[in-house]
């Protein structure tokens, strides 16, 4: 055993003993009122002003079902206003129409990197992607430096929080 | 309550570093100790019950403010840390320290020492010496490595003790 892990280990003997057996801090005198009255206070709150959890159950479960009904209706009411009498295949028809310019512009847009792919020479696709890199890590650094600058300094002085 | 706001009140106080904090968390501690009195009334495990909530409530409430500079502070190299967190124990370790002292001067010492260590030196520290934790259940409750648990409470013990001896020598010259 080496000379630094002996004093490690009769450093924390020594530590353990000053520490152990210390009697507890004293409650601040105001504790005990500061429990009351924010107990009374929430004690006058109406129930539907505390946490969902503290609700009477029948009220949970009323909640629970009006909303999943108000939820439903409005989904089928909205779909059902909207399509009105319409079959299956014309649901489904309109349903494409709106998807088609979608589908388009990803078209276009498969289309476009294929052709830059092929135009554009393997060193430009390399050094952009370095770039992408490069700038990424510099960001990470410039986060790094302001933690160490603006957090760590004071959290090590002991004064953070 | 009454029987128990010392103990809550000591460990918040030592897990936060901030009587004022300290005081928050114990407000929320008998609160939750409140809506859950049915099963607490009259149980001989409250105690472990009010520690373990205190010890939690602390966590959480610094872990909080914490969080967002984890990956940062996780980032920093063992010599960053070295370099920051102080030498390694490079002097003579006493066979006692504050051992002349009255309880209560020990006490005030001890308390005012560990609020200026930093949380991370902090935090592990008063789980292990006071609260009796392992390595490697503080290491699960603050979601650390085992290895920076490690180095963190070595570095704590190292930076306390020579706060401890001046804070020692103080009060003995004041006692004189």
């Amino acid at each position: 055993m080496n000379k630094q892990t002996e004093s490690e280990q009769k450093l924390e003997q020594v530590l353990n003993q000053a520490l152990k057996g210390l009697p507890p801090l004293r409650a601040p005198s105001t504790l005990e009122s500061r429990v009351v009255n924010e107990l009374a206070r929430r004690a006058l709150l109406p129930w539907w002003r505390a946490s969902f959890a503290s609700w009477p159950m029948s009220a949970r479960v009323g909640f629970a079902l009006i909303s999943a009904a108000l939820a439903a209706a409005t989904i089928l009411g909205g779909v059902s206003a909207y399509l009105g009498d319409r079959s299956f295949n014309e649901v489904s028809a309109l349903v494409l129409s709106w998807m088609q310019p979608f589908l388009a512009v990803m078209s276009s847009a498969g289309g476009l990197a294929a052709l830059l792919v092929r135009v554009i020479p393997p060193v430009w696709l390399y050094g952009t992607l370095g770039l992408g890199i490069l700038l990424y890590v510099t960001l990470f650094g410039l986060g790094a430096a302001a933690y160490r600058t603006l957090y760590l300094r004071s959290s090590l002085a002991g004064d953070d929080l | 309550m009454r029987a128990y706001q010392d103990m809550v009140f000591s460990t918040a106080a030592r897990l936060a570093g901030n009587d004022t904090q300290a005081e928050d968390i114990a407000q929320e501690v008998f609160i939750r100790a409140y809506e859950h009195f049915s099963d607490l009334r009259g149980s001989v495990t409250a105690g472990g019950w009010l520690k373990t909530v205190t010890t939690n409530l602390s966590l959480n409430y610094l872990t909080r403010y914490r969080k967002r500079w984890r990956l940062f502070s996780e980032m920093r190299s063992s010599s960053e840390d070295s370099e920051a967190d102080g030498p390694e124990l490079d002097w003579e370790v006493p066979d006692t320290i504050l051992a002349d002292l009255s309880a209560e001067q020990r006490s005030a010492i001890v308390e005012a020492a560990l609020k200026q260590l930093p949380d991370h030196q902090r935090l592990p520290l008063v789980l292990y010496h006071f609260e009796d934790l392992s390595y490697q259940e503080i290491a699960d409750k603050l979601n650390v490595s085992l290895t920076k648990i490690k180095t963190d409470i070595r570095r704590a013990r190292g930076a306390l003790l020579p706060l401890l001896q001046s804070c020692g020598g103080v009060q003995d010259t004041l006692d004189s």
